[in-house]
């Protein structure tokens, strides 16, 4: 008897096979994934989709201000006559730059110090578990004001704001899972066969994080539209003429209640991508079966 | 006599993930009015599940495709809910296997054993006051043998010792006095002294009360002693039944027989004999203690010593045994041996040198660590060549030449070398720690510590694995440290065995002297509370007064 018992216990599929399963049962999930999918592909073929690709410009076609929807301007138009339609399909493309731009930095910035915090303990473990409670306790939108307003505002530099307060969820997130992986016997087993700190960290360690960080961000992607849509709403987002979702429902808001639809299309569309994202985080936790 | 349980032809199947899967195939088992009855197999056979339908607590993905399950000829499946409902802690009544994740750790035993108690009454219409049902509480603490029921009703879960948990899970199940006792493998995360304890518990309970007694367990040497009639379960069916004693002497089915030669012997003429080393020592400690600073919430910090001036030596290529309760020490002496604690005081020589001396990496070199639960000593993530692959580079072994090595390493373990692109999921429990073993392997190290290797196996998958090791460490020439709490087979595997109590060795040398001879009171304990297979054995092991048994047996002592 060279083989033991039989392996394959429970069902008989691979973890990957079960997590498919969970996750193609979930409706929500399912939707969520639709939904993300189409935004990304309004915003990567903006130009083709959009009725008035130069819309997004500055164009100026007053004849055409403040028209109710209708067939040739399905969301109507702005102030200035523009097709708000297509400022929203162009405006998804600056949402979508803002998510990466931001969730690139941040995401491996915060699981970074979080893996190193809970494997070097100590000092270093202290200072970067206090430092994060600090940053944490700043309120958000004031932190991201302040920097919005000592840099000039652009896309650049809304991005830099939300960086700096988004990292900190990252890294208490990554440190709480990582903390209780390092206490497993594997790792032990790992230092025992000779592994270095880098290949626990990277190898051993890492791999058990990813299903909490994919499911993390990919509800973090949601609040970084709303955040950055919000921080366009105060004035801090990209100038003029550029299509911002935030700063076209900040414009429109002066023609309430009159001019309805002008807030109407962008506050769905951002409405529409921030359900999607969540919706689709959701399913994905169901589907890894973590806690976030 | 008439039977009190009925199973006929129950098929369950389970849907998960979209596939169903029939797991209990035509189960038919009896059991007779005041009967005990065993029912046996390896881990995953469906025999919890068995115990689960008779319950009626089968979890939702759970369908009972067809069959029946009766109470006195009275169909339970047929009854409407709220009747099936009052049955249970009445007519039914479970002894979980988990002591620990049985109980609500933020809620006191009393509270635990009070809802049961009242839930219970309500179904049956009972209207107790408080005070009632604390008295009748406090009645059925006492008869689990917890000296102290006030203290106990006002204890949290984590103030009790394993034992004392087990007995509070097998007074729950006492509650209502139910007709059967249904208890899925009992005492089987305790230590052999405690579970002895429990198993005594147990059977006066059945026997005083006049209950029937279902019991599901892997442990053959334990059916023994407590029941009449077993159930060999396999793959979710029923394949021999037959009387303890004649189905323990002459197994019919091929996996029946398999088991029963898989539990090694404590005593008669099929015990091997392993010789004891002449080599040079390579191990030794003299006067070794280790104390850890305890601080506790309700009395002031104290020193705990864990190891007291142990001194041993242990020779090149000696299988040395190293036995006691949890608690004893056994664990924390293995990792000063290892390296990975410091000694208080005394010095531990490796091979001549002392255990500190040289680089971290010449250590490792030296020892190394195989776990006892090889589910979390693999990590999930990796395969198994990724993991054997660690090793390797640290010993400068990349590449090609690693690859090559992995193959030769896995075809040591017994494993086919395509195994080294498998997650450890892929794998059985038996393979996960042959994986395991083949890592310690890899480092080439002279000195390999056994932390249990097989309690967490089942035992014919446990009797390839010691096996395998034998053949290693004399194709090898390896030293091994062989920590376990099962004497049977320390009485086997070992050349030399040390028993532990207390931070201290009480009692060292070959085993067939100490098994025959033992002359410390705790080793006779100690071989006395271990399960056996035959009367011929129970007869041969060291006889001990119940004197002997409260003062050195950890479970039978009460609250200090």
């Amino acid at each position: 008897m060279a083989f033991d018992a039989p392996a394959a216990p429970g069902p008989g599929l691979s973890p990957r096979a079960m997590a498919w399963y969970r996750f193609s049962r979930n409706r929500s999930a399912r939707i969520g994934a639709f939904m993300v999918v189409s935004v990304v592909f309004i915003a990567l073929f903006a130009p083709l989709i959009a009725p008035f690709p130069d819309h997004a410009g500055a164009v100026v076609d007053f004849s055409a201000r403040h028209t109710p929807p209708n067939l040739t301007f399905p969301l109507g138009t702005d102030k200035v006559g523009r097709d708000i339609l297509s400022r929203v399909v162009f405006g998804f493309r600056l949402s979508l730059l803002l998510v990466a731009g931001v969730l690139a930095i941040a995401v491996p910035l915060g699981a970074a110090l979080g893996l190193v915090a809970a494997w070097c303990g100590g000092i270093i473990e202290k200072g970067m578990t206090g430092f994060t409670n600090v940053m944490l306790a700043i309120p958000p939108l004031v932190m991201a004001l302040a920097i919005g307003n000592v840099l000039e505002p652009n896309l650049v530099n809304a991005m830099i704001a939300i960086t700096l307060v988004w990292w900190t969820w990252h890294a208490r997130l990554v440190y709480r899972v990582a903390k209780s992986v390092a206490a497993e016997d594997f790792i032990e087993a790992a230092r025992l066969a000779g592994a270095g700190h880098l290949h626990i960290l990277a190898r051993e360690i890492l791999p058990n994080c990813i299903s909490v960080i994919s499911v993390k961000t990919t509800l973090d992607a949601a609040f970084v539209i709303l955040f950055g849509a919000t921080l366009s709403f105060l004035g801090l987002g990209v100038k003029p003429p550029t299509p911002d979702l935030g700063s076209m429902v900040a414009d429109a808001r002066q023609f309430l209640p009159e001019q309805w639809w002008e807030v109407l299309g962008p506050g769905l569309a951002i409405f529409y991508a921030t359900l999607g994202f969540n919706l689709l985080g959701d399913g994905l936790r169901d589907m890894f079966d973590v806690e976030v | 006599m008439r039977n009190l349980l009925d199973i006929s032809d129950l098929n369950v199947s389970f849907s998960a993930y979209g596939r169903r899967q029939h797991i209990l195939k035509d189960v038919a088992l009896s059991v007779p009015e005041g009967g005990r009855v065993a029912l046996i197999g390896e881990t995953g056979c469906g025999k919890s599940l068995t115990g689960r339908a008779i319950l009626g607590t089968l979890p939702d993905t759970a369908r009972i495709e067809s069959g029946r399950i009766s109470l006195r000829g009275e169909s339970v499946l047929d009854m409407p809910p709220k009747r099936r409902e009052a049955l249970k802690g009445t007519a039914f009544s479970i002894i979980m296997q988990d002591p620990l994740s049985s109980f609500n750790p933020v809620l006191q035993i009393g509270r635990h054993l009070d809802d049961v108690m009242r839930f219970a009454d309500r179904r049956l219409g009972i209207c107790a006051s408080c005070a009632e049902r604390k008295a009748r509480i406090f009645d059925v603490l006492r008869k689990v043998q917890l000296s102290d029921p006030e203290w106990i009703f006002a204890a949290y879960p984590a103030q009790l010792s394993g034992g004392m948990r087990q007995r509070a899970l097998i007074a729950l199940s006492l509650l209502h006095q139910p007709e059967l006792l249904i208890a899925d493998e009992p005492g089987t995360a305790l230590d052999v002294t405690t579970q002895d304890e429990i198993m005594t518990l147990i059977d006066r309970r059945v026997s005083d009360n006049g209950l029937s007694l279902l019991m599901i367990t892997h442990n053959l040497g334990l059916v023994r002693r407590m029941v009449d009639e077993i159930y060999v379960m396999r793959h979710g069916e029923i394949i021999e039944y037959g009387r303890t004693t004649g189905l323990f002497r002459r197994p019919q089915a091929a996996y029946t027989r398999q088991l029963v030669e898989a539990i090694p012997p404590l005593y008669g003429a099929a015990v091997v004999n392993r010789p004891a080393s002449t080599a040079k020592p390579m191990i030794e400690l003299t006067a070794v203690s280790k104390a850890f600073a305890r601080r506790s919430a309700f009395a002031k910090s104290s020193r705990h010593v864990a190891v007291k001036e142990v001194s041993l030596s242990i020779r090149e290529g000696e299988i040395f045994g190293l036995a006691g309760e949890s608690g004893s020490g056994k664990t924390t002496l293995a990792r000063m041996i290892m390296g990975l604690a410091h000694a208080s005081s005394g010095a531990i020589m490796i091979a001549g040198k002392p255990v500190d001396a040289g680089s971290a990496a010449a250590r490792r070199n030296r020892i190394q660590l195989v776990y006892q639960n090889p589910g979390t000593s693999l990590n999930p993530k990796r395969t198994v060549g990724q993991t054997l692959a660690v090793p390797l580079a640290f010993v400068g072994v990349r590449g090609a030449a690693a690859a090559s090595r992995i193959e030769t390493l896995l075809c040591d373990v017994d494993l086919p070398s395509h195994y080294a692109s498998k997650f450890p999921h892929e794998l059985s429990g038996g393979q996960k720690q042959r994986v395991a073993i083949a890592r310690a392997l890899a480092a080439e190290p002279r000195i390999i510590v056994l932390d249990e290797p097989t309690s967490a196996l089942d035992v014919s998958v446990q009797r390839n694995v010691i096996r395998l090791l034998t053949r290693l460490g004399d194709t090898l020439g390896l030293t091994f440290l062989f920590i376990s709490h099962d004497l049977s087979l320390m009485r086997n595997f070992c050349g030399r065995i040390a028993i532990m109590l207390k931070g201290r060795i009480v009692e060292t040398g070959s085993p067939r002297i100490v098994f025959a001879r033992p002359r410390h009171p705790y080793t006779r304990a100690l071989i006395a509370a271990a399960p056996v297979m035959s009367e011929e054995e129970e007869n041969l092991k060291p006889h001990i007064g119940p004197e002997e048994r409260r003062r050195y047996l950890v479970g039978a002592r009460a609250r200090s």
